[in-house]
């Protein structure tokens, strides 16, 4: 059978160097391809290079056949026109940017549409994605995320594509929400007998919904093969790390598998193993050649010198959490942390972003608040710190109001956490003297606290600019410690970052709470990693509490509804048939 | 590939590198007048205004027989200087006032914005004109009547930053650390917006140099027989018959002025907006 | 729904009041706080004698408290009446109105032409980012931005006036073409600097939409080209509205230095002649004219954010 898309030798430049090299790819007609990879991988170069919508200055080579049909991607002639909307359709990951504020969605679904029997083709698609046709009449901003993406996809889908590219479709939606696109995409898949590549970040995702997955690292591909057979029997070092990495929401695991350093940059990586020194199995071959794909099964291939000396990482569950120890849930311990009734509400808004919640956090604990957007989860955390104000309720700390530097913070966005301006150095020295240090004192502790978050102490000369996502955060987590703050707020301190390097943050954030007696209120909206991390959990939802309890209990056996529902979310370690 | 590359994403140094050279050499006229010059203010009484090419005057001269060449030149000093001190002194007000109501928001920034529009609801030029005829004329007290009317435009760009940077979570952790707000409001902020006052400054500049040669040419700014590229072109209109250089040297050197420090203020905002974002 | 619209616009308007109360108060404060004697002035050459004076700060209640003497002017002004030009002797109204036409005309032509020529321009240039058409646009609107109305209009005098003899030098001229033609050089002189600010600002909000997701989406599932230039372009129509409604400002103060250039008997030039005379009166009915006029385009402007931006819309409602 001819495939619907057959890619060969893509290879995706810019001005600093190769970003792709050499991928290729192939799909039938139905089949779900899902490309893989952390960022800075080329998995979404990858896909624009296949729409031809590459960023100004970037520049693609290779060979794409569609349905037998063979275009060059370097030349200037190829009839995009042509290819994209009937043959490739490509559909982005942010819904709330990717339509127009200022057009009705019909309008938009409608464009792709022949001009006779638009509104009776709008009003189809529409039902197809289920919406009801009045969401034709309405603009982009007056829906909800997940709405959007629905009209997205009616409107990719309206030129009838033979092939649907979706890169990271659900990564800016709720978890709910996630769960209701990729299912509707498996269905319109079906209905329409329609290829469809899957670009994600997320291997259990991958898992979940694809046939075949392809694994790629600092712009090459590592492992592709069927989806089962790349999971269970892993035939490259990185896709057995990465898979390990990604914390399971059933257990609790006594430390997260980590991947030492960090992804290099494609154009970095000369004549060796794009992994080569991340890898324990690595040899002398691994670092004078790259190694080309091989196959280890049928239909799957791996480039990698050592293929049959890949196991999947097995780290056995703990049988009793170690911090449950030190803190019994609630119990005698006494509270550092005691919030009452506390409500607010935003103005303009229509509803409380806080519904007196209570929370109560024993000294030593790890208390995980999760919920999805809206739920009122940050608000909450901003409250306990004073960066906002509540309407009602009180917050109190160790038997008094929250006195200043007692309780830190720590943000989601690393990038912008730390001042452009100030070196770490200066950063950290100032955090110390604010808290009362004296100047010579605040420089010479720097080191100290620099090892403390396990970075080199020549890290105090560098700006933010030269650090990763990962060691930013860090930084961020060091600065917050140099108060000797005894409450550590952490509002996502790791959505933002790659899976690799969430794991190190992790197990960063449970060290420190051993070494310290630290305790932490970890804001999440990702189960799994409350299930890490805490060792009570809240349930957030519309700015009301409404389950809590020990994390195994909540998370085992939920007893709410929408805890429930939640969990049901979560994409499965198996593919669910 | 490369560097043709590079040369479709930013404008060349050239054109940078020739609007300094051009900034430069008026610098040079500017401060170095007396010596550049020397002769700008000679009225050569027997020649009264001649056309170009007269020996010892290449650009003719003016009613009062004063050589233009020189004339223009002299003529610098009171282009750079006085547009200068505005850009500056606004810039001053702009930025103590924007970031006290962009940090601090509340009623301060209440009374801020209220002077902002109000100053904002008239043309600058036009209140300049009124102000300066009214209250008094002369060069400085021109500049100090500018000053005040370029203020608003500078504290909204100001109050606009600083309230961009304020959320962000290297401040909010600053509050957190229990850093004094004059601190966070100086040594975090203000280095963080310094990019785009800068270049603000110089495009102010140039904004200053077209008012204060606007007022001239009404008569309002210098004084009468001064060297001043404005007031030239106000006395040139009457001699646009007999010697048109008279009017269009000066003319072509205020635009050229201009537009130097234009795109100079330009390439310095893109060269330090990337300097920002890139990570 | 159109009733919080409605009550967006009469809340806007209602805002707009109160700022050209507040600029009549700051303009009349200004002129009586001027340097020197209003009722001196007011005589002119006549004979000052100090029963005229006496009787001329009676007329004008110039012995009254500030406040008193604001309120008697404001309460003349609403509706009209803006008092007797010192330099004239004539009454300011009938005066202004008489002057209303040419600069009128004026502004209008030159805010005509930069639209006409910036708007194309900006997006052509935004689209053929860095090739050398763009460079080239580009280029010169930084020269155009930087060129004051008065030298660009001497060096066109100079050129096609006196040296090719195309256009007439100075006046109005009579009829309406002939008066059209009089105008076509002191609005290309004003249309220079405001046509490339118009381009800079197009170029730039052109190139700001192309370079969001929903312009990648549009290529992404096949529609053409011209689709896809239509939807940046309306998205950018936001911002562009804006700012030209912001350059009203910017013509009443370049068109002092025009009508003064060319000889123009228009409000530009009657402020000249006002605040070389001294004309207090005049001078601060033609301030509140202006301002009226800015005041009033930016409240229209916001409220064609209403028509444009569906956004605003709901946000006006919810409010």
């Amino acid at each position: 059978m001819t495939p619907l898309l057959h890619a060969r030798d893509v290879r995706v430049t810019s001005a600093a160097g190769v970003l792709v090299s050499g991928a290729g790819l192939t799909v039938a007609p139905g089949e779900t391809v899902a490309v893989v990879g952390e960022s800075g991988s080329g998995k979404s170069m990858t896909a624009r290079a296949l729409t031809g919508l590459l960023p100004e200055g970037v520049r693609a080579t290779g060979r794409l056949e569609l349905s037998g049909q063979a275009y060059d991607l370097a030349a200037a002639r190829t009839p995009w026109q042509h290819i994209r909307g009937s043959r490739i359709a490509l559909l982005l990951q942010d819904p709330f940017t990717s339509l127009s504020p200022v057009h009705r969605c019909g309008e938009q679904i409608g464009w792709a549409l022949p001009r006779a029997g638009r509104a009776a083709g709008i009003a189809r698609l529409l039902d197809e994605v289920g919406l009801p046709a009045e969401v034709a009449g309405r603009y982009p901003f007056q829906l909800s995320g997940g709405m959007r993406q629905r009209v997205a996809i009616a409107a990719a889908l309206a030129a009838g594509p033979d092939l649907l590219i979706a890169d990271e479709p659900t990564t800016a939606l709720d978890v709910t929400t996630q769960h209701e696109v990729l299912e509707l995409v498996a269905g319109l898949q079906r209905a329409r007998h329609m290829g469809l590549i899957l670009i994600t970040h997320d291997l259990r995702l991958a898992r979940a919904r694809a046939d075949r997955i392809m694994v790629m690292y600092a712009g090459r591909l590592v492992e592709e093969g069927p989806a089962a057979q790349v999971m269970d029997h892993p035939a490259h070092p990185y896709t057995a790390r990465l898979a390990a990495c990604d914390p399971p929401v059933t257990h609790r695991l006594p430390a997260l598998p980590t991947i030492p350093g960090a992804v290099p940059r494609p154009y970095e990586v000369g004549g060796a193993c794009a992994f080569a020194d991340r890898c324990e199995l690595a040899v002398e071959a691994c670092r004078t050649a790259e190694p080309a794909l091989a196959e280890v099964a049928r239909g799957h291939r791996a480039a990698c010198v050592r293929p049959s000396d890949v196991r999947p990482v097995a780290v056995p569950p703990l049988a009793v959490p170690p911090a449950a120890a030190v803190a019994p849930e609630a119990g005698p311990a006494p509270a550092l942390l005691t919030v009452r009734g506390l409500t607010k509400r935003f103005p303009g808004a229509s509803a409380q972003a806080l519904d007196a919640v209570d929370l109560r956090i024993a000294a030593g604990e790890a208390v995980a608040v999760v919920g999805e957007s809206g739920s009122g989860k940050t608000t909450l955390a901003r409250c306990v710190v004073g960066l906002e104000r509540p309407d009602g309720g009180s917050v109190e700390f160790g038997g008094g109001a929250t006195g200043p530097r007692r309780v830190q913070y720590v943000f989601q966005d690393p990038y912008s956490a730390l001042n452009p301006g100030l070196t770490v150095g200066a950063s950290l020295a100032e955090a110390l003297k604010a808290a009362g240090r004296p100047r010579s004192e605040a420089r010479s502790d720097v080191p100290g606290l620099l090892d403390l978050v396990g970075l080199p102490a020549a890290y105090a000369r560098r700006r933010p600019a030269a650090l990763s996502g990962g060691e930013r955060q860090r930084v961020a987590i060091a600065r917050a410690l140099a108060p000797g703050a005894e409450l550590l707020v952490c509002d996502e301190p790791v959505s933002a970052l790659d899976v690799s390097v969430q794991a190190q943050v992790l197990n960063l954030l449970s060290d420190l709470r051993r070494e310290l007696g630290l305790t932490l209120l970890f804001i999440t909206h990702d189960l799994a990693v409350a299930r890490q991390v805490a060792d009570r959990v809240y349930v957030m939802r519309r700015g009301r509490v409404v389950e809590t309890g020990p994390v195994g209990g909540v998370l085992g056996a939920p007893a709410h509804e929408y805890t429930q529902r939640l969990l049901a979310s979560v994409p499965a370690a198996t593919r669910a048939e | 590939m490369k560097s043709m590359k590079r040369r479709t994403n930013t404008r060349p140094p050239v054109v940078a590198i020739l609007s300094a050279v051009v900034l430069a050499a008026v610098g040079v006229c500017a401060v170095g007048r007396e010596l550049v010059a020397p002769h700008a203010l000679d009225q050569d009484v027997y020649l009264g205004v001649v056309g170009a090419g007269i020996e010892g005057h290449l650009f003719g001269t003016d009613q009062l027989g004063r050589d233009i060449l020189q004339l223009s030149l002299a003529g610098a000093r009171s282009a750079l200087a006085g547009p200068i001190v505005v850009a500056l002194g606004s810039m001053v007000i702009g930025f103590l006032l924007g970031t006290f109501a962009g940090y601090r928001g509340g009623i301060v920034d209440m009374l801020v914005g209220r002077y902002a529009d109000l100053l904002l609801a008239l043309p600058s030029v036009l209140l300049a004109i009124v102000v300066a005829g009214l209250v008094g004329r002369g060069y400085w007290i021109t500049v100090a009547v500018l000053i005040v009317l370029f203020s608003p435009s500078d504290v909204r760009l100001v109050r606009g930053a600083v309230m961009e940077q304020t959320p962000r979570p290297y401040i909010e952790s600053a509050r957190l650390l229990g850093i004094r707000p004059m601190r966070i409001m100086f040594r975090h902020i203000a280095p963080n917006i310094v990019p785009i006052v800068v270049a603000n400054l110089l495009l102010n500049v140039a904004f200053a140099l077209v008012a204060l040669s606007s007022l001239s040419y009404l008569g309002l700014g210098v004084p009468p027989g001064a060297p001043d590229w404005g007031r030239q072109l106000a006395d040139g209109r009457a001699l646009l018959g007999d010697n048109p250089l008279a009017a269009v040297v000066p003319g072509v050197l205020i635009i050229l002025t201009a537009t130097v420090v234009n795109l100079l203020g330009d390439w310095l905002s893109e060269t330090l907006d990337r300097k920002v974002t890139a990570r | 729904m159109s009733r919080a619209v409605l009550a967006f616009a009469l809340r806007r308007a209602a805002a707009t009041l109160a700022l050209l109360f507040a600029l009549s108060l700051l303009v009349f404060a200004l002129l009586y706080l001027a340097p020197g004697d209003v009722a001196r002035n007011l005589l002119g050459t006549r004979n000052v004698t100090p029963e005229a004076l006496a009787r001329i700060r009676e007329l004008y209640h110039l012995d009254e408290p500030f406040l008193a003497q604001y309120w008697w002017w404001l309460s003349h002004a609403v509706t009209g009446d803006f008092g007797t030009s010192i330099r004239t002797g004539g009454q300011v109204g009938p005066l202004l109105l008489d002057r209303t036409g040419v600069t009128a005309a004026t502004a209008g032509l030159a805010f005509l032409l930069s639209v006409l020529a910036g708007v194309p321009a900006g997006i052509a240039t935004a689209v053929r980012r860095g090739r050398p058409l763009d460079r080239a646009i580009v280029a010169a609107s930084v020269a155009g931005v930087g060129a004051p109305g008065f030298a660009v209009g001497l060096i066109l005098l100079y050129v096609f006036a006196l040296g090719l003899g195309w256009f007439p030098v100075y006046g109005t001229g009579e009829g309406f073409l002939d008066a059209l033609w009089h105008l076509v050089l002191p609005a290309v002189a004003l249309a220079f600097g405001l046509g490339a600010f118009v381009v800079k600002l197009t170029r730039a909000a052109v190139i700001r939409e192309l370079d969001q997701d929903y312009v990648t989406f549009a290529r992404g599932r096949g529609l053409s080209e011209r689709r896809v230039l239509r939807l940046v372009l309306r998205n950018a129509a936001i911002p562009i509205v804006t700012s030209l409604g912001l350059m009203v400002a910017y013509l009443f103060g370049g068109t002092v230095l025009i009508e003064v250039t060319f000889a123009l008997p228009g409000l530009g030039s009657l402020v000249e002649e006002s605040v070389l005379f001294k004309d207090i009166p005049v001078v601060q009915a033609l301030t509140l004219v202006v301002a009226l006029v800015v005041s009033v385009t930016a409240l229209a402007v916001d409220l064609s954010y209403l028509a444009i931006d569906p956004r605003v819309r709901t946000r006006a409602v919810r409010r």
